[in-house]
């Protein structure tokens, strides 16, 4: 196979802004972990529910800014969605063993796998990308398509709000420490409660995000919070434990390994997360940056 | 220690006879059961509805007509979720509980084979809809098990017939890296080596199952620039091969064909951002042929659901009318009359006559190849310039059935 | 004194049940011996998964994988070799045991949450090999079809070698975790620093508890194949392990009968269920979060608490269910 530089720049690309997805989904899902010390398997459920509001917001909206509403919309529907979940049912758990937090938010995940079902059908879906974003560019004589453009320059701006949202605002500051020490926390008189439902709903929110930035480059099904659960978790793994930054590396080492893969080995670049994933945890068994706890 | 045995066992019991006493359905002149196990949850939903509401269509048809020698047909189905164990389950429960003449089932192909080896074992017909794997009347065909969907050496062999009449020399395979993606790739390319054999094999791509991010292939496959890529996709990542080939704008610089890029399922997800110049086949096209049969069909079922109807319905339809006809011609519910009448049988579809071929069971379906295009009138894009390749040139032959089946 | 009372009494109930059990193939219909021989098989793989979760504590979130490969090696040697019935038999239990010592073998050397995700990862790549090799496995279509001996071509017969190997697997188990080395786990599931402390290998101990659970799960494996007759990649995904998983949480991980019950509740209820509604998991979802909320120590936990106030199987009292506990995941 013969690829020049341009081939190879496009796949690195298109690697990393597979990762900015990941990477948004998965910062929630850390944020979550690290605060609530809970895995939330409902995690990938609210990226497809994302996803699939996405779908209906463009349809009802229209026109050339239907996605730009829809990308603004969804993710709260996400919110409201996860606010109900956690106001009515989750709140009374948080003193509970671990393994039964994990069997709450496994059956959360049946439940709105369910109501997707019932709610939007079965039927494939499908949404365009913006009018502003079709189509592609020439990156040195190979295309690279302008949405996934788009993904590059809108992963970092969210990491970079999330960074200065835990640092410099009052409420990210306490969501931090809690993650550390919620003790101490309560002992300083936080309501601890109040503080685990916002750290939630802000996780939940950006799985959100993660599946509205999704929507117009696959086809939306039923069966996508699968396929997302399990790399999400293994990615956050092996970044560090509610560490952000270390769901970026993480995402980055399964998008880009990824999209090298195809281009040197297709057999087997399904396989190379996978093998990432190992050789990560056998050299360094706590993930590559700091855990939270 | 002991309190907790007695209420176990006191659970244990109730549970027993709960079940003992729940309503079982008893065999005498009632209706003729036929039950369908089949994957109702997840992508491949998109395919089995039509599936089911076809076939629920034709059998209301059915009986309000009489039913059969005076007997009424009814179905019940089961979800089995896209999961083999669970599929046995449930069809288990469909023989053994419900007690159902006949067997209909389902899109997974490996659970396919698992059920109609069962199937075999009970001596129960065992009516294949959707599945595409050429083992299920192939290599591991039976008496009992009967298909009327395609399967992919039927797929291989009319892809060949209309790819070899195009000019095109250099070619890469891509597609699900799983048995059916491989199975299709095998007997396109095969069939078309031997009608063509100056072609050539330029590179292979495969991805997993599902693959949302197929972007970083296309640019691999377009540095190597074939003359025609094939894509041996299944229904999930099918919408996303015509997505990022109009992102990359790849459908327009290098002719991509997909079996089932011209039907109905994919292209109506996508409205009309499809991309165009696609080559298809299909099994069926709501608007061709464009004959009173297939407009009454469409009509019937645009009616009672509110869609145009897919690929599936026609299966549907299709299993209808020869579960019908064959136990007309049997004359009474006897799995072995029925399996004998059912050999041979020719019905009328949407499509034209149908026959299921007596020596192995397979139903013998005509293939069409189109190209996608936009045209007035549709909200998708539908396909044009569709040639008929006709069932004799699409089915294995029975020599080659025979080999595989080592008789 | 009233120990040993309680132990006779205990016995004469489990026979009961026995009995029971074996009265079922000639009275009841085909359906439910199918049914319970399903419940046998896979209560089986539940129980040897809360040898390494319940009383080992460790997270093997992926124990359908041994399962799976005890069952294809069955399947392979019983279609590929025309070695006698019972070596592929034994084949399954011995493959599923190398492949735990070899994988809990790294798993070990993490904990909690990374034990976990390791473990998925390699049962995953042991997953992806299955589902590739086509020529080997037979990929994604699967093995189906295989040959039984005749001694156990009847269903029912089936069934009574399944509820045999099942009620001597279980009480195997039993043994083993009433023993020194059973206690002794349990106690490295409590506080594996003090167990450290006093000078037990803690990564050894865990390793055995994993190679033994792989063992029966491996046992399990090869009955699946006899009641199924098909093995299908599908068994190696992780989906699978997850449900076992969360049959053993429903049911209760801290009691001994727990999982088995847990199986049987979920497999009935996805079965008859299932024939009315094809909305069964919103079901299944729903009912867990009840028995989340209403029965915190799963259902077998429920039912031990209204027998027996404060006295669990696995000597749990002293376990600090502490939301701020640092030892967290």
């Amino acid at each position: 196979m013969n690829f020049g530089i341009a081939e190879i720049i496009c796949q690195f690309l298109v690697g990393i802004s597979r990762s900015m997805i990941l990477f948004i989904v998965c910062a929630g899902l850390s944020f979550i972990l690290g605060v609530l010390r809970v895995p939330n398997i409902a995690h990938g459920s609210l990226y497809m529910i994302g996803a699939f509001a996405t779908f209906s917001i463009t349809k009802i909206v229209g026109g050339t800014y239907g996605f730009w509403v829809a990308l603004a919309l969804a993710p709260f529907l996400v919110v409201l969605v996860s606010l109900v979940t956690e106001r009515l049912l989750f709140c009374h758990l948080y003193q509970r063993e671990h393994l039964m937090l994990l069997l709450f938010t496994f059956s959360v995940s049946l439940i709105l796998g369910d109501l997707v079902k019932i709610v939007w059908g079965a039927e494939y879906r499908s949404v365009p990308p913006p009018e502003l974003l079709k189509g592609s560019i020439s990156i040195l004589g190979a295309s690279f398509p302008k949405y996934n453009l788009f993904l590059i320059i809108i992963g970092p701006l969210v990491g970079i709000a999330l960074w200065l949202f835990t640092t410099k605002t009052k409420i990210g500051k306490i969501s931090r420490a809690a993650a550390v020490d919620r003790e101490m926390v309560g002992v300083l008189g936080i309501n601890v409660s109040w503080v685990f439902a916002f750290a939630f709903l802000i996780g939940c929110y950006l799985a959100g995000v993660g599946g509205a930035l999704v929507a117009p480059t696959v086809s939306i099904t039923l069966g996508m919070d699968h396929t997302l659960i399990i790399e999400a978790f293994l990615i956050v793994t092996i970044g560090g434990l509610g560490n952000m930054w270390g769901a970026l590396v993480g995402s980055l080492i399964f998008g880009v390994t990824h999209s090298f893969g195809v281009l040197f080995w297709p057999q087997f670049a399904i396989v190379f997360p996978y093998m990432a994933v190992v050789i990560v945890l056998l050299l360094r068994p706590k993930g590559l940056l700091k855990s939270v706890w | 220690m002991k309190r907790i045995f007695v209420l176990t066992s006191l659970c244990l019991f109730v549970i027993i006879m709960s079940i003992f006493l729940s309503p079982f359905s008893i065999k005498a002149q009632g209706p003729i059961k036929i039950g369908i196990v089949d994957t109702y949850s997840g992508p491949p939903t998109t395919y089995t509805y039509d599936v089911r509401d076809a076939f629920k269509l034709a059998i209301d048809e059915i009986n309000a007509k009489g039913g059969v020698f005076g007997r009424k047909i009814e179905f019940t189905t089961r979800d089995d979720k896209f999961k083999v164990d669970i599929c046995l389950s449930m069809a288990k429960e469909l023989i053994m509980m419900e007690k159902v003449d006949i067997l209909m089932g389902t899109i997974n192909s490996a659970a396919t084979l698992a059920v109609s080896e069962y199937c075999k074992a009970e001596k129960i017909p065992f009516i294949v809809t959707f599945s595409k794997s050429d083992k299920i009347t192939g290599e591991k065909g039976h008496r009992y098990v009967f298909s009327v969907s395609e399967n992919t050496a039927m797929i291989g062999k009319a892809a060949a017939s209309g790819l070899a009449k195009r000019p095109y020399i250099k070619y890469w395979i891509a597609g699900d890296d799983y048995e059916y993606g491989h199975a299709l790739a095998d007997g396109v390319w095969g069939n078309l080596k031997k009608l063509k054999p100056e072609v050539q094999l330029m590179g292979q791509s495969w991805w997993k199952v599902g693959e949302p991010e197929l972007t970083p292939y296309l640019t691999a496959i377009s540095s190597a620039k074939p003359d025609v890529v094939i894509f041996a996709t299944g229904g999930a990542s099918m919408v996303n091969a015509m997505k990022a080939a109009k992102a990359t704008g790849f459908a327009e610089k290098i002719p991509m064909f997909i079996h089932t890029a011209t039907e109905h399922s994919t292209l109506a997800p996508l409205g009309l951002e499809a991309p165009e110049k696609v080559i298809g086949t299909s099994n069926y096209h709501f608007y061709y042929p464009d004959t009173p049969k297939n407009k009454a069909f469409v009509k019937a079922f645009k009616d009672a659901y509110g869609r145009e109807p897919k690929v599936g319905a026609l299966y549907g339809y299709l299993a209808a009318q020869f579960i019908t006809k064959a136990l007309i011609k049997a004359g009474k519910m006897d799995r072995e009359k029925f399996i004998d009448a059912l050999e041979g049988m020719k019905v009328d579809s949407p499509v034209g006559e149908i026959e299921m071929r007596a020596y192995d069971h397979q139903a013998m379906l005509p293939m069409f190849m189109g190209v996608t295009k936009k045209v007035a009138g549709y909200p998708f894009l539908i396909a044009t310039d569709i040639v008929t390749i006709p069932a004799s040139e699409v089915m294995p032959s029975i020599e080659e059935i025979k080999k595989a089946r080592r008789q | 004194m009233a120990k040993k009372e309680s132990h006779l009494k205990g016995l004469w109930i489990l026979g009961i049940i026995f009995i029971l059990l074996i009265l079922v193939p000639p009275f009841a219909p085909r359906f439910f011996t199918y049914i319970l021989s399903l419940i046998f098989v896979t209560s089986l793989v539940a129980m040897s998964l809360n040898m390494v979760v319940g009383f080992g504590g460790m997270f093997q979130f992926h124990h359908g994988v041994f399962y799976g490969v005890g069952a294809y090696a069955t399947a392979l040697m019983l279609t590929k070799t025309s070695l006698p019935t019972w070596i592929g038999f034994i084949a399954g239990p011995i493959v599923a045991t190398l492949t735990g010592l070899i994988i809990g073998g790294f798993c070990v050397r993490l904990t909690r949450l990374y034990f976990a995700m390791l473990q998925i990862s390699l049962g995953s790549l042991l997953w992806a090999i299955v589902y590739r090799w086509y020529s080997f496995t037979g990929g994604d279509d699967g093995i189906h079809g295989i040959r039984m001996p005749s001694l156990l071509q009847s269903l029912n017969n089936s069934y009574y070698f399944i509820l045999i190997i099942l009620t001597l697997s279980l009480f195997l188990m039993h043994k083993i975790l009433k023993s020194p080395f059973g206690k002794t786990l349990q106690a490295i599931r409590d506080n594996p620093q003090r167990c450290e402390a006093v000078g037990i290998n803690v990564r050894r101990y865990q390793l055995l508890g994993i190679v033994i659970a792989t063992f029966f799960a491996g046992v399990a494996g090869v009955l699946f194949v006899i009641l199924e007759r098909s093995v299908f990649a599908d068994l190696l995904f992780w989906v699978l392990s997850l449900e076992i998983f969360i049959m053993c949480l429903l049911g209760g991980w801290f009691t001994f009968f727990g999982p088995v019950l847990g199986t049987a509740i979920i497999i009935s209820l996805r079965t008859f269920v299932g024939k009315y509604t094809e909305y069964w998991t919103l079901i299944l979802g729903i009912i867990l979060i009840l028995v989340i909320f209403f029965l915190p120590e799963g259902v077998m936990g429920y039912i031990q608490e209204l027998v027996k106030p404060g006295m669990k199987d696995t000597g749990q009292e002293g376990k600090r269910i502490d939301a701020s506990s640092r030892i967290g995941l």
